[in-house]
C-alpha cells in the first residue's frame, strides 16, 4: 500500500516536472531509481535537490594536466588506513596518451569537476546498487591499472596502515607528493613489425622520425593506450631494435599509417628485411650538409605532403644569394682576402656546391681541405 | 502371522503399496520450508572488475570462524598456478585465468555456492537437512545431516565438500551465503569486504535488471550471457564475464532444474519395488545355475 501511495506521488511529481525543460514527460514512469538524480527523498519542482550526477551535457573539454590540481588527498572513507595521497598531476599527464581526463571523470556534467561522492554513495550496504560506491569507485579506478603494471594487488602500495605507520604526517605526505611531473618519455628509434603479408612481411617504422621530423604529437598515434604500453615491473629496459609480432587486425594496424601514407603501394613499407633508416643523400643523390640536416622537411619541400623533389641549385631557397652578397663565413670557412674576390664558380666547378671544391683552376697539388682558402671560424658547426 | 488374518495382510500391503505408488508420482516439489520468495536475494559477480586480491576467501573464512591466518598472506599469486575448487578449509576460492588477446589483464572467477533457486542438495538430501531459505539462500541443519554426500553428488557445481579428515561426526560444509550475519542486516563477507565491489548483493531480480543493464552498455566488455538467470532453472548468485563461460570452467548445464534430474532417476529406481524385485530375481537365477551346474558335475562324477 505504501509502495503504491509512493507511486502515485511520484507520477504528481513528473507531470510537476514535464514543465520543466530537459525532462522526459514519463521519467519517473522509467527504470530509472529515483536517488539516481535527486538526493532527497520528495523532490519537487521548487526543490528538485538534483544531484550533479549523468546529464545530458557532459563536459567534453578538460584542462590540460599542469593546469590541473597537483595532489589530492582521499579521506571521505579512511578509518583503517591513512588517506590516500594521489599525485593528480602526473596521472593527468599520463593519461592524455590513453583515455584523457575522461577515464577517471567518467558522467562529469559540464561545469566543474565533480567529487566521487556526489555519485557514490560511501556506504556499502544500501538501496541502490546500480552504480559502485565510493569505495569501489576509487579502488576501480586504481587497482584495475594498477595490477597491471606491478601484477599485484596489495593495498600498502596506495594506503599505509593506521596501526603502523610511525609520525605519519599527513601534509608531510602531501609535501612529499608534491610538484611532481613525469618525466621526459623515452621515445623508441625504431619498431619492426612482422607482420603476415606474404610479400614483404617486415615493416620498419621509425618512431624519432615520425615525432622529431614530422613533428606529429604523440597523442595523434597514441589515444587509448594502456598503462602496459609503457609501465611493466617486468620490463627489461627499451632496446633499440624491437620486433613486434602484428596481431591486431588489419584495419587496426593500418588506420594509423593510412592518415598520411593512403596513396603508398603496400611495398613501400611491406619489406623482406628491417629498412634502414631514410637517407637523404641514398634516396634522392643529394646529401643533406651539416646545416640543412637540422632543418625540418616542410622548411625545403613545403607542408604539402607527399613531398616533391626540388632542383638542387642553391638559388632555388636561397634566392638572394650572388657572388656579391653572399658571405662565406657562414659555411665556417672566413675566405681571405685573395679568394674573397673570386667567383663561385671558380672553386665550385658548375656551382655545384654539393661536391668538394676544386683548387686545380689556380694551384697545382693543391686540394681542399689540406689546403685551405682562409681560415676556420667557430660560429656554427 | 499368528495374531493376523489374512485380510488384515492384505489391508496393509495396499496401503503400502499406495504409499509408493503415492512416493514415485509426486514431482519435485521441495519440502514445504523451501520457500522460493520473489524477494529472494542474490549476488552479481562481474568477473570483468575482480581483480583476483582474494581478500574474499579471508573474509569468508573469518566470517565462518575457519583458519584465516593473515590477510597480507593472500596476496600471494602463486596459488592462481593451479585451479581450485571450495572445500572444507575454504568455503570460497577465486581461480585466475588468462585473458583474452583483448587485454593484458587476466579474468579472475570467485567459486562458491550458486544457492540454486531450485537447489538439487535439497532434493537430494535423504534426512531433509538442506532447504532453500526465504532470503535466497540454501543451508543445511547440521543437526540432521548424517554425512551420506548424496547431495556433494547431486550438486550441478560440485560444491558441497565433506569433512574426510573427521574420524568421528563428520559434515557436509559449504558457502550458506552468510545466512547468520545476513539476518543481522549485515552483508555476506565476502561482499562486505571486496575493494572493487565485483560482487553485488542485491534482490535477484534487481541484479538480473543490473547484469543486463551492464552488458547492454558495454557490449563489447562483456557476453551477452548472466551465467546463473536460467541455468539450472536459475540460481541466486550470477555472473557476468568478457569470455565465455565455459573457459572459465563454467559447466555446461541446461535451464531445467537439476532436481528434475536427479529425483527422476531416483524415483525411478525405487519406483514399484523394481530393486528388490530384480535383485531377488537376479540372485535366484545364479542360485538355479549354481544348482544346475553341481547336478551336472555329479552326474558326469557318477
Amino acid at each position: 500500500m505504501k509502495k503504491g501511495f509512493v507511486i502515485l506521488f511520484l507520477f504528481a511529481i513528473s507531470f510537476a516536472v514535464m514543465a520543466q525543460k530537459n525532462v522526459k514527460k514519463d521519467h519517473a514512469k522509467s527504470d530509472l531509481n529515483c536517488k539516481t538524480c535527486h538526493s532527497c527523498e520528495v523532490p519537487t519542482k521548487d526543490q528538485p535537490c538534483l544531484i550533479p550526477c549523468p546529464r545530458e551535457k557532459m563536459k567534453t573539454v578538460y584542462e590540460s594536466p599542469e593546469q590541473t590540481v597537483d595532489v589530492v588527498s582521499l579521506e571521505t572513507l579512511s578509518k583503517k588506513y591513512f588517506p590516500v595521497i594521489f599525485s593528480h598531476r602526473v596521472h593527468a599527464q599520463m593519461s592524455v596518451m590513453s583515455g584523457g581526463c575522461g577515464t577517471c571523470h567518467h558522467y562529469n556534467t559540464d561545469g566543474p569537476i565533480q567529487p566521487c561522492k556526489n555519485c557514490h554513495q560511501t556506504k556499502r550496504n544500501r538501496d541502490d546498487i546500480s552504480k559502485p560506491d565510493l569505495e569501489a569507485a576509487y579502488h576501480r579506478q586504481c587497482i584495475t591499472c594498477h595490477r597491471e603494471w606491478s601484477h599485484n594487488t596489495n593495498c600498502v602500495s596506495c594506503h599505509s596502515l593506521k596501526t603502523d605507520a610511525k609520525g605519519y604526517q599527513k601534509d608531510e605526505a602531501k609535501k612529499k607528493a608534491s610538484g611532481k611531473v613525469h618525466p621526459a618519455l623515452i621515445e623508441p628509434t625504431k619498431i619492426v613489425f612482422e607482420t603476415k603479408y606474404s610479400k614483404g612481411q617486415m615493416v620498419t617504422f621509425f618512431h624519432d622520425d615520425h615525432t622529431k621530423k614530422f613533428k606529429i604529437e604523440c597523442t595523434t598515434c597514441h589515444k587509448n593506450e594502456t598503462c602496459l604500453k609503457c609501465h611493466d615491473v617486468n620490463k627489461l629496459a627499451d632496446d633499440q631494435l624491437k620486433i613486434i609480432k602484428a596481431n591486431k587486425s588489419l584495419d587496426e594496424h593500418h588506420k594509423k599509417c593510412f592518415s598520411c601514407h593512403k596513396d603508398d603501394k603496400c611495398v613501400t613499407c611491406h619489406l623482406t628485411k628491417p629498412a634502414e633508416q631514410f637517407d637523404h643523400g641514398k634516396k634522392t643523390g643529394w646529401a643533406l650538409n651539416k646545416f640543412h640536416v637540422k632543418l625540418s622537411c616542410e622548411k625545403c619541400h613545403g607542408a604539402k605532403i607527399p613531398y616533391t623533389k626540388l632542383v638542387s641549385k642553391c638559388n632555388n631557397c636561397h634566392g638572394a644569394w650572388n657572388n656579391e652578397n653572399f658571405k662565406h663565413t657562414i659555411t665556417g670557412l672566413q675566405l681571405n682576402e685573395t679568394h674573397a674576390q673570386l667567383n663561385c664558380e671558380d672553386c665550385h666547378a658548375e656551382n655545384n656546391f654539393a661536391v668538394k671544391p676544386g683548387c686545380g683552376n689556380c694551384h697545382e697539388n693543391y686540394s681542399f681541405p689540406k689546403q685551405k682558402p682562409g681560415k676556420l671560424v667557430g660560429s656554427k658547426k | 502371522m499368528s495374531g493376523k488374518s489374512r485380510r488384515d495382510f492384505l489391508k496393509t500391503s495396499v496401503v503400502i503399496g499406495a504409499g509408493v505408488a503415492g512416493l514415485s508420482t509426486s514431482t519435485t516439489k521441495a519440502a514445504p520450508k523451501n520457500i522460493l520468495s520473489e524477494d529472494r536475494m542474490g549476488v552479481l559477480v562481474d568477473t570483468t572488475v575482480c581483480v583476483g586480491c582474494r581478500n574474499c576467501e579471508w573474509a569468508c573464512k573469518e566470517a565462518h570462524e575457519l583458519p584465516a591466518g593473515d590477510l597480507q598472506s593472500y596476496e600471494d599469486k602463486s596459488v592462481f598456478k593451479q585451479k581450485r575448487r571450495p572445500g572444507i578449509e575454504a568455503l570460497t576460492v577465486v581461480n585466475e585465468y588468462s585473458s583474452g588477446k583483448n587485454s593484458n589483464l587476466p579474468v579472475d572467477v570467485k567459486v562458491q555456492c550458486m544457492h540454486c533457486d531450485h537447489p538439487a542438495c535439497v532434493s537430494a538430501c535423504i534426512v531433509g537437512a538442506f532447504s532453500k531459505q526465504e532470503n535466497g539462500s540454501v543451508i543445511w541443519d547440521t543437526d540432521k545431516c548424517i554425512g551420506c554426500r548424496y547431495c556433494m553428488a547431486a550438486c550441478p557445481f560440485q560444491v558441497p565438500a565433506f569433512e574426510y579428515n573427521k574420524a568421528i561426526n563428520p559434515l557436509i560444509m559449504k558457502c550458506d551465503f552468510c545466512f547468520n550475519r545476513t539476518a543481522e542486516g549485515k552483508l555476506p563477507a565476502c561482499v562486505s569486504i571486496c575493494p572493487v565491489e565485483a560482487l553485488t548483493y542485491g534482490p535477484r531480480t534487481e541484479l538480473v535488471k543490473i547484469g543486463r543493464e551492464r552488458i547492454k552498455r558495454n557490449p563489447d566488455k562483456y557476453v551477452d550471457h548472466i551465467f546463473g538467470e536460467h541455468e539450472v532453472g536459475g540460481t541466486s548468485w550470477m555472473y557476468l564475464s568478457s569470455k565465455n563461460f565455459a573457459e572459465l570452467e563454467f559447466p555446461k548445464l541446461g535451464t531445467n532444474p537439476a532436481p528434475g534430474v536427479s529425483e527422476s532417476i531416483q524415483h525411478g529406481i525405487f519406483a514399484y519395488f523394481v530393486p528388490p524385485v530384480s535383485l531377488y530375481a537376479l540372485l535366484g537365477g545364479i542360485m538355479w545355475i549354481a544348482k544346475h551346474r553341481k547336478e551336472l558335475d555329479q552326474e558326469e562324477k557318477s
